[in-house]
């Protein structure tokens, strides 16, 4: 349990995918204009890279490793991500029409998410089990969320401030993400148990 | 061009003969140059940490249960000491790894950071700080049990970097501990 | 002369980091100095080149419904012929840039470079484009790289300028790329805007 803990609030505070790994930043930056959509994304993206990470936890283990081909695992992984996106697209819209509506949009945008790839390819470096590897998974993704969504509050404000010109847009928000950056590095060297 | 089923299946199939076929040749050419340019990364950081020998430490190398490699170094037959292969768990952020070069006394030789995730010009430092020539800081020579100062050992932390220092130390530590458990393999290997 | 001006294009009119702002990932996470910078845009260069060439030769025969899927398999197979080749012969740099090198796949960039210019023209004109565009974003990589370097330890390429004590640690560690590279497209909007 205090294990779980520990990987959970690593992956959440200490090394956060966007503030310590730099992945996922396309949409860091793309989607977080609106609270709304930087929330919808989120959810999507805790969806995907759960799925995502187990089923290719399953394609490494019980695939490629017996087989002695992971040197295609760049390949095999970005395919399987592909497919498995398109596919949860089409069951959600069948059995959730509703859920589609909130996060349907923001699945195609997730294929070429860095972040869900690079947990798919940091799980199998760091040879973490699959229980293991899907919490970590999730954990990432709520670092991703919270990342998000606090760097989209922060951008609705920035919206109503007068920015030199040729800061407006994307050079002033890089600027708060860096301050945010600064933030998040006191959480390194923090440990549980 | 039109997407009919034939054109799209053909297409795709194609495709993915094409590209396994080029990867497979890749493959096979790259594979040897691949295990001896590790090979390689591995025997310069082994003749690197220790003095000269002549034999071939990851030919007989020792794997314990919990991770650590011993490489065993001989000159002219005669045991010149060992290098470990080891970790620790309590860097700044997370695990690094390091390989420590000892002597027959259990001295250290040199050492070398494998890997490492540590916060650059802090932690980082410990890739050089503790074999800087001079300094109370230089542990080559010396033997086991290291401890930072801090913690009443006598061995300088680096500044700022108290904790990458103190978990360097145990990895150390552990280093000569895991060569001592051993000892009785290493002296089967020499005979 | 044509070809001549799709490159320059590719490095200043469609800078991919500076005007584009594609790829964000590797900028901010292999600029910690300027070599590795520089070794990531080369990286992303030859994947660029060799995926716009082949994607040019293809796009004829490829139907439109499964253009995109395509694509992915073209770069996914030589950002893996890279990966081999690295180990092989080039073993530190790939384990300095590490997961960066398997992530090229889903670097917008070329799929956007794919899609936007490879599957439309000649291959000459996709090579040419590949080229610029490569190009334009190793200068981009190598000069962020340089600044973080140069304030954060005094040095640039391993050439000691000034006393790495009077370096500002900040901005070799994560929330430098932030800000440098953010201060950086700034400078590049006021000069472009003149």
């Amino acid at each position: 349990m205090l294990e779980y803990l520990s990987i959970i609030f690593s992956a959440i505070l200490v090394n956060n995918i966007v503030f310590a790994q730099f992945l996922g930043i396309c949409p860091f930056i793309g989607v977080s204009k609106n609270l709304e959509s930087a929330f919808g994304m989120s959810m999507a993206v805790t969806f995907v890279m759960a799925v995502a990470t187990a089923v290719t936890w399953l394609l490494q283990h019980y695939v490629l490793l017996p087989l002695g081909l992971v040197y295609i695992q760049t390949i095999a992984f970005i395919l399987v991500i592909a497919v498995l996106v398109q596919m949860l697209e089409i069951i959600m819209k069948k059995i959730s029409p509703a859920l589609y509506a909130a996060l349907g949009v923001f699945l195609p945008l997730i294929t070429t998410n860095c972040a869900v790839l690079g947990v798919a390819i940091i799980v199998a470096q760091k040879d973490f089990g699959l229980m293991h590897s899907v919490v970590y998974a999730v954990a990432t993704a709520i670092g991703f969320g919270l990342a998000l969504t606090l760097f989209a509050a922060i951008r609705t404000q920035l919206a109503l401030s007068d920015v030199p010109r040729s800061m407006r847009g994307v050079p002033i928000a890089l600027i708060v993400a860096g301050i945010l950056a600064m933030a998040f590095m006191g959480f390194t060297g923090i440990t549980i148990a | 061009m039109k997407s009919t089923m034939a054109t799209m299946t053909v297409s795709l199939c194609g495709l993915s003969l094409l590209i396994g076929a080029a990867l497979a040749g890749v493959d096979s050419l790259t594979r040897e140059p691949i295990a001896k340019a590790r090979e390689n990364m591995r025997n310069e950081a082994i003749a690197e940490v220790l003095p000269d020998f002549d034999n071939a430490p990851s030919a007989q190398a020792i794997y314990t249960e919990d991770g650590q490699t011993i490489f065993p170094a001989f000159l002219s037959g005669r045991n010149v000491g060992a290098a470990v292969e080891t970790y620790s768990d309590n860097g700044f952020s997370g695990r690094f790894t390091v390989l420590v070069g000892l002597d027959t006394l259990g001295c250290v030789t040199g050492y070398k950071v494998l890997s490492h995730t540590e916060t650059p010009g802090l932690g980082e430092r410990m890739c050089t700080w503790f074999s800087e020539a001079g300094t109370t800081h230089d542990i080559r020579g010396k033997n086991a049990p290291f401890g930072v100062r801090a913690d009443g050992g006598d061995i300088d932390a680096i500044t700022g970097a108290t904790i990458s220092s103190r978990a360097f130390l145990e990895a150390v530590n552990r280093a000569v501990e895991t060569v001592a458990n051993h000892i009785d393999e290493l002296n089967e290997i020499s005979q | 002369m044509k070809a001549l001006g799709i490159i320059f294009d590719g490095i200043v009119k469609r800078n991919p980091t500076f005007v584009l702002i594609l790829g964000m990932c590797p900028t901010l996470g292999t600029t910690s100095s300027a070599m590795t910078g520089m070794s990531m845009g080369l990286a992303t260069l030859f994947v660029l080149i060799c995926s716009n060439v082949a994607i040019s030769l293809i796009k004829n025969i490829v139907p439109d419904k499964v253009r995109i899927p395509v694509f992915i398999v073209v770069i996914a197979s030589f950002v893996t012929m890279l990966q081999m080749v690295m180990q092989a012969y080039l073993p530190s740099l790939y384990a300095t840039l590490g997961i960066f090198i398997p992530l090229i796949v889903v670097n917008c960039i070329l799929l956007g470079r794919a899609e936007a210019f490879a599957s439309k023209n000649g291959v000459l004109l996709s090579l040419c484009d590949g080229v610029g565009v490569g190009i334009g974003f190793t200068i981009a990589l190598t000069i962020l790289g340089a600044v973080r370097e140069i304030l954060g330890t005094g040095a640039v390429f391993g050439y000691q300028l000034y006393s790495a004590d009077f370096g500002a640690l900040i901005f070799v560690l994560a929330p430098g790329a932030f800000i440098v590279l953010g201060l950086l497209i700034a400078l590049f909007n006021r000069l472009y805007a003149r």
